[in-house]
């Protein structure tokens, strides 16, 4: 009897237990379980943190693979004259059909640019639309709100100079209903750059303190709505902008090699830099391949050797200028920095504004993931206010700001790349053209410069390019696809 | 809530009176052997008919009963015929089993309880511990392969992973498709932490009304597995053992060293590429034979040793067991210590408590997972080490960049070790009361630990393979999950019916959590120096993650039946999961089942042809929580990645953002089945038969579709009820076995399914699904899911030949192709090839699975011979053209290529990887039919004579064979695949296919 007792005792236990875990399990707090590890966002968009880490996000996201690597090299630079697919022939040999353009609507580098540029839009619509509510200092957050506006007309730049007429997002979609909508004529989104920019331009300091060195100026700003008003050729806009900005202290870095080197970042030339770091420990902080698509192809520290130089481009510079020297890395020769480059390689050239010398290299992080991306550099202010002067009649004025380019240059010896001197607007405008081509060779702008000249046909004619058509790219057509019709395709696609 | 303390109340005031319930009569005692054989039947279940009242026979076969001297006893075990047996006084009865000879008679396993396969009204099939023990498979799942209609698996090949199952067809899209496994009434994803020799049987079930009862887990089906218990009697020992070696099969030979430097230099010519690499192929030989210098004869031995034994009062069987297996790349090896201890106490009549603890424990020296695809790339002009005894480095041979490494320094410097632990178990107490209740609770889970160690050396081997600064990786994983549950049963019989009801309720909580950290620069004088703060302050990473998930759920079954002839089951589970909290949270789900048992019907009674035949039919609601969590929660991503860097020292601050869009609400995922069967035996029992056609449907299938990127979300894809598919098939299988009582007896069964899987609806309406990007260059994806087709078909161009000349691509559809490229059919007549032009190229779901299990008995010597085969199924070679640069071909390749004009038609040239070839093509399409001998086992049982001499019961000693013979046409190195739901089929991973040859011994004591 003794035992049964104890059994009872246990059997007792056991349905104490029972009723513990019934109980338990019938709270509703039971199955009321978070999210793990991904904050609700309800939570979220609270205080001046929150904030703070949402402009952080758009800034990373300007060194994202789609925004810096291959959909950059294919649609703004295969189609151009100075550059190739490079590395070797089968590697991702889809980049010889922007070259030749023969790439159609479901290549994937179209998609991923489109991606790329729509997904820096949103973390930028993000603070735009949430930033505002958020109680904290008035000034940071309007400082906030400019920055990401910048950020957001350049990403619209990209896709409204690759695309034309875009679809048009300036606020988070409200529900399913605003996820697909049409696409808005160009002349619509050119005005809502303009409008963001000018936004920018009124609220940005000029510059920084150090801690918040690389951040948007003013004078991105004022330089970026230059640009993007030459492309519509607001040429007094432009000459007025640009005038602004060459009040604002830039001045350009004596040696052109040295100004993309690391110890140049964020320099006197620097308009608009994408900040980009090797951050310890963190690969993918580090995460820009904007360098590693690019650098010397099998060599450690080097890279894939894709985007490289043409001889067309080689042959562009006038003789003895040193800025051919400091545009391609010739496979043979060392580097200025004392890299060795080998004689057997699959390429002859390769870009030497993105290389970062192989010993900075670490492993485990993307070669040269530290080089700060160069977009405006003053030189290019310089060069948008001598075409603004030309195209408006002050020639004077045109050939001062190209001989501040040409001065640099030269770096003392006078023996090369003489003053231009005429005043001829045309033979003028073709030599601005020029200094723009050399000046600013591998920056991921020629070949829309070419378009934007109306010289498409006539430099790129012979590989491919036609007129009506090749302004552009197409859209993609998954994009197309998945908005059941809405969205149309590019005339001759 | 109150009803359920009501309950449990009750529960203890029966508890009382239920034990003075009971009356005397006389003992009956007796033998349980197995008629065919003479063997001892252990734990064979002894019940007076109409009553719970019983016993096990023991070790010795042996039982002794009290039983009113009118009363009838049945004798029941898996495997065998039921029979009742009329006391009439006896006080001795020697009972032969007849082998599971007539089907219906058997005692199956289903949720929640045991029944006889006559009461069963949805799809079961059984599968006995010993016939997964027999193989050398290290996980009990992959053992399976072959032996159940409906179920098919796919095993990978890597040591220690586990297969993937699917039953019935692929049901579902998003991540998981795995099956539920309940082991011991505890639910798992995974069970590679279980012995296979601790199995005792394993049910799966198959239709929805069998599965229903487990709710929102069962939609991809579940099998439960029974381990083995203690059995009453004498103490007894078993080991079990064996020893051999893995080796590979049917490798894929590669071009040596001359045809492909021959295969380069087209390629350069293709390429219009000068100089070219090679001035003189012929030179190189045949070169390196890299996987012949990476891969190797693995050995393996495994040892099980079991205690078994028992009292009237408690039983236990306790169980250890050691793997050691080395892995087909040299210094790959993985070793198992498992444990397990079962305990069952009847400590009064009527209560039942008791106990499984499981312990694993193992670890493993790793492979580097990427060594595979090096050795299908790496140039066999490249030596593996030069005559200075320093690596042979492909840079050397100006291979340039890409896929190209001495796999010999990879495999030097990967120094990786994983350990896990992992403790599973449950404990129970059952009481029966007022004669025809049962109640019983349940506690138990799983407390698991996985450990890894990595250590990346400074080095040089090659240009591409070196490192000036040495990492140690760090990682952590814990698996916390509990589940409780308690069921009612009332069991009862009045005249011509029997009723069963079963009432229950359970909880469960789920947890998981990693963590990954790194260092540079710690030293690695001895494993002492593994600790990441020996290393660089700077440079240190960590990363965490982890999910939970918890679910509360009410069920309830009513099984009746009338006269043994009309059989009606229903049940109904309601099911909250915390994934669909704030959402759909409950998701009722009901199934019904009826059955006919048409040979118990009087006018069969004439007839002997059937022995027993039964026609059922059930239809039921399966849910599917393997959904992601919260999915209309939408959340903030603090990816690293966006991390801002500001400031003259340019340091990083943390950024985050809100990336995703969500839809408002979801809807759970459900399937319903629907299964007609037919079941019986003919010829005395001889032939057993079953047959069933199924239908089954997924409803509010969830998973991730693109949405529009302008959208701006960082996946490109928003979650939601997307879509409905449908497998519908036909299953059968029969097993004849001979009943002779002479020295020859045999038994050959087979099984055979068709399915069809079909996308039945769209939430996207026309736009498709296109999946499948890995292995497959540029973006570009080989698989399109869309209404009408089954999931993931592959879809791409359809080539029409290869293009011979230029003359010939003057004016085509592909104006930019070179000579030796693919030409593709232009399927819209338009004169130009785009995604237009892309057609369905193939399935990757298995059409046909089949398997032939045949067992043979002669005196003393026994035959095992199992085959097992798929057909109707294609897979993707997608390693032809994942390539970067100058990596190695296929000898066959090189045999068939394109080399100039008229040298093939069929095959392209070597610039196989551009883009235009690489694009998803039927070239790469191949069937994946295969048919395999899987099991050949020839075994010797030493006579009795010699064993009684011995005092030992058992001595089996065999020679086993796993996969030696494999046929199919598929040019990789194995058609089984396997991969994600629209992912599936694709082969970019390269894992050869290995047979197994082993030699054991089987010892009683």
């Amino acid at each position: 009897m003794k035992n049964r007792k104890t059994y009872l005792q246990r059997a007792l236990g056991i349905s104490l237990f029972v009723s513990l875990i019934l109980s338990q399990s019938c709270k509703k707090s039971f199955l009321d379980v978070p999210p793990q590890a991904t904050p609700p966002a309800i939570t979220f968009w609270k205080t001046a943190s929150d904030a703070d880490k949402g402009v952080n996000a758009a800034y990373a996201d300007m060194h994202e693979w789609t925004n810096v690597a291959f959909a950059p090299i294919a649609l703004e630079s295969m189609g151009s004259d100075e550059a190739e697919k490079g590395s070797s022939p089968d590697d991702a040999s889809f980049m010889n059909d922007f070259d030749t353009f023969t790439a159609t609507s479901t290549e994937g580098q179209i998609s991923d640019f489109w991606a790329g540029k729509y997904k820096l839009i949103n973390l930028c619509n993000q603070v735009i639309d949430n930033v505002p509510g958020i109680s904290m200092d008035a000034n940071l957050k309007a400082r906030y709100i400019a920055e990401v506006k910048f950020i957001r007309a350049y990403a619209y730049f990209r896709l409204v100079r690759a695309f034309g007429d875009v679809p048009l997002r300036l606020h988070l979609p409200k529900d399913a209903s605003e996820y697909n909508i049409p696409r808005t004529p160009k002349a619509e989104v050119w005005a809502a750059i303009e409008a963001d920019l000018n936004d920018a331009a009124a609220v940005l300091p000029q510059s920084y303190d150090a801690a918040n060195l690389g951040r948007i100026t003013k004078g991105a700003a004022l330089a970026m709505h230059a640009k993007v008003d030459m492309y519509q050729k607001k040429w007094t806009d432009v000459l007025a902008l640009t005038n602004q900005v060459m009040t604002m202290g830039y001045s350009l870095v004596p040696n052109f090699e040295k100004e993309f080197r690391e110890e140049n970042e964020n320099s006197s030339e620097s308009v608009f830099e994408i900040q980009c770091a090797y951050v310890d420990g963190n690969s993918a902080a580090s995460n820009s391949q904007y360098s590693q698509v690019q650098g010397v192809r099998g060599v450690t520290g080097g890279g894939w050797g894709f985007n490289v130089p043409t001889q067309a481009l080689a042959d562009a510079f006038e003789p003895g200028d040193p800025r051919r020297e400091g545009t391609i890395i010739f496979r043979g020769t060392t580097t200025a920095e004392g890299d060795p480059i080998p004689a057997v390689g699959d390429n002859p050239m390769y870009n030497y504004k993105s290389y970062v010398p192989f010993s900075h290299y670490h492993s485990g992080y993307n070669e040269g993931c530290q080089q700060n991306i160069r977009v405006i550099r003053y030189a290019e202010v310089l060069l948008m206010n001598a075409e603004a002067a030309n195209e408006t009649g002050n020639a004077a004025q045109a050939i001062a700001s190209l001989e501040q380019v040409r001065a640099r240059a030269r770096g003392g010896n006078n023996a090369i790349l003489p003053k231009v001197t005429t005043t001829d607007q045309s033979a003028l405008r073709l030599a601005i053209w020029h200094e723009r081509q050399v000046e600013l060779a591998m920056e991921f702008d020629r070949y829309f410069d070419v378009i934007r000249q109306g010289r498409g046909a006539e430099i790129f004619g012979p590989k491919g390019w036609k007129a009506n058509k090749n302004e552009v790219w197409p859209i993609p057509q998954n994009e197309i696809d998945l908005s059941a019709g809405k969205l149309t395709q590019n005339p001759g696609y | 809530m109150k009803r359920i303390f009501t309950i449990s109340g009750l529960v203890l005031l029966c508890f009382l009176f239920v034990n003075a319930a009971f009356a005397q009569d006389i003992t009956v005692k007796g033998k349980v052997t197995d008629a065919s054989t003479g063997e001892t039947l252990i734990g064979v279940s002894v019940v007076l008919k109409g009553t719970t009242t019983g016993t096990q026979t023991d070790v010795n076969g042996a039982f002794v009963l009290n039983a009113p001297s009118n009363a009838t006893i049945r004798f029941s075990y898996i495997g065998y015929a039921t029979q009742e047996v009329a006391v009439n006084g006896q006080s001795n009865l020697d009972i032969r089993l007849q082998p599971s000879a007539n089907e219906l008679a058997q005692v199956v396993v289903v949720g929640y309880g045991t029944q006889r396969k006559l009461d069963v009204t949805g799809s079961v099939a059984t599968v006995k511990g010993s016939d997964i023990s027999k193989q050398s498979s290290t996980n009990a799942i992959s053992a399976l392969q072959g032996k159940v209609s409906g179920l098919q698996v796919t095993n990978s090949g890597s040591p220690g992973a586990s297969p993937q199952v699917t039953i019935r067809g692929l049901g579902t899209i998003y991540g998981n498709t795995g099956v539920l496994y309940v082991v011991d009434g505890v639910w798992y994803s995974d069970i590679s932490f279980l012995n296979p020799s601790d199995i005792d049987n394993i049910s799966v079930l198959k239709d929805a009304s069998s599965t229903s009862i487990y709710g929102l887990r069962a939609a991809n089906g579940v099998i439960l597995v029974t381990t083995k218990k203690g059995k009453k009697g004498t103490v007894t020992v078993n080991y079990d053992g064996y020893a051999g070696w893995q080796t590979v099969t049917n490798p894929v030979k590669m071009a040596n060293a001359t045809q492909y430097a021959t295969l380069i230099n087209e390629l350069y010519n293709v390429n219009n590429t000068t100089p070219l690499l090679f001035s003189d192929p012929s030179k190189f030989g045949t070169g390196t034979d890299w996987y012949g210098q990476i891969l190797r004869d693995a050995f393996k031995m495994n040892h099980n040793i079991s205690i078994n034994g028992g009292t009237d009062k408690s039983t236990y069987n306790f169980s250890l067991g050691y793997l050691d297996q080395d892995g087909l790349v040299k210094n790959n090896n993985y070793k198992r210590y498992t444990a397990r201890f079962a305990n069952d106490y009847t400590p009064i009549k009527n209560l039942k408590l008791g106990y499984v603890v499981g312990g694993l424990f193992s670890q493993s020296r790793d492979a580097d997972g990427g060594i595979f695809h090096q050795l299908y790339g790496a140039a066999p002009v490249v030596p593996v080490y030069y005559a200075d005894g320093s690596y042979g480095d492909p840079s050397d041979f100006n291979l340039g960049g890409g896929n190209n490494y001495n796999p010999q320094a990879t495999l030097d410097f990967y120094n990786h070790n994983s350990k896990n632990y992992d403790f599973t178990g449950n404990a129970y107490a059952e009481l029966k009361f007022l004669q025809h209740f049962t109640f019983k609770t349940t506690f138990g889970g799983e407390i698991g630990q996985a450990e890894s160690t990595g250590y990346s050396p400074v080095y040089k081997a090659t240009l591409a393979q070196q490192s000036t600064t040495s990492t140690l990786s760090i990682g952590r994983s814990d698996t916390r999950n509990w589940i409780a549950e308690n069921t009612l049963t009332y069991d009862n019989t009045f005249g011509d019916h029997k009723v069963t009801v079963l009432a229950g309720q359970t909880a469960q909580r789920y947890k998981s959590y990693f963590i990954n950290a790194t260092a540079l620069n710690v030293p690695n004088s001895s494993e002492g120096d593994h600790y990441l703060s020996l290393g660089d302050v700077a440079g240190r990473n960590v990363s965490d993650g982890g999910s939970l998930t918890t679910a509360v759920s009410y069920f309830g079954r009513v099984n009746y039946s009338f006269k043994d002839k009309y059989l009606l089951n229903a049940s109904l589970r309601a099911d909250a999961g915390s994934q669909f909290y704030g959402s759909h949270l409950w998701a009722y789900l009901p199934s019904v089942g009826a059955g006919w048992v048409i040979s118990n019907e009087d006018f069969m009674k004439d007839q002997n042809f059937f022995s027993s035949l039964k026609l059922r039919g059930s239809w039921g609601k399966v849910g599917n929580a393997g959904v992601p969590i919260n999915p209309t929660t939408l959340v903030v991503s603090q990816d690293p990645s966006y991390t801002a860097i500001f400031g003259a020292d340019q340091t990083a601050h943390t950024g985050a953002s809100v990336v995703s869009v969500v839809p408002p609400a979801i809807l759970v995922e459900r399937g319903v089945g629907t299964d007609i069967g037919l079941e019986g035996s003919v010829l005395n029992d001889q032939l057993s038969f079953e047959a069933d056609f199924y239908n089954r449907t997924t409803e509010n299938a969830i998973f991730a579709i693109p949405i529009l990127a302008s959208v701006g979300t960082a996946s490109g894809t928003i979650i939601g009820n997307q879509a409905n598919i449908r497998n519908r098939g036909f299953e059968f299988s029969a097993t004849y076995r001979s009943h002779s009582s002479g020295d020859f007896n045999y038994s050959v069964g087979g099984n055979f399914t068709i399915n069809n899987n079909k996308v039945t609806q769209v939430t996207s309406g026309k736009n498709p699904i296109y999946a499948g990007g890995n292995g497959i260059a540029n973006g570009a994806l080989a698989t399109r899911t869309v209404v009408g087709e089954p999931i993931g078909e592959f879809y791409g161009y359809k080539v029409a030949g290869i293009f011979q000349n230029q003359s010939e691509i003057t004016g085509s559809a592909q104006p930019n192709a070179r000579p030796g490229d693919f030409k593709y059919q232009d399927m819209n007549g338009d004169n130009i090839i785009d995604g237009k032009d892309r057609v369905d190229l193939g399935n990757p779901n298995p059409k046909y699975t089949y398997g032939i299990n045949t067992s043979f008995n002669y005196k003393n010597f026994d035959l095992l011979l199992d085959f097992q085969g798929v057909a109707g199924v294609s897979v993707y070679n997608a390693n032809t053209a994942f390539r970067y640069g100058n990596e190695n071909f296929t000898e066959d390749f090189f045999n068939n290529r394109w080399h100039g004009d008229g040298t093939s038609n069929t095959y392209p040239s070597a610039a196989v990887g551009s883009t235009a070839n690489a694009a998803p093509n039927s070239f790469y399409v191949e069937s994946g039919a295969y048919f395999r001998i899987r099991t050949a086992q020839l075994g010797y049982t030493l006579p009795t004579s010699i064993l009684s001499k011995w005092k030992m019961q058992k001595v089996r000693l065999f020679a086993n064979a796993e996969n030696p013979l494999n046929v199919f046409k598929y040019k990789g190195f194995s058609p089984e695949v396997g991969g994600s739901p629209t992912n599936a089929g694709i082969d970019a991973n390269v894992y050869p296919l290995s047979a197994t040859y082993t030699f054991g011994v089987n010892v009683t004591f």
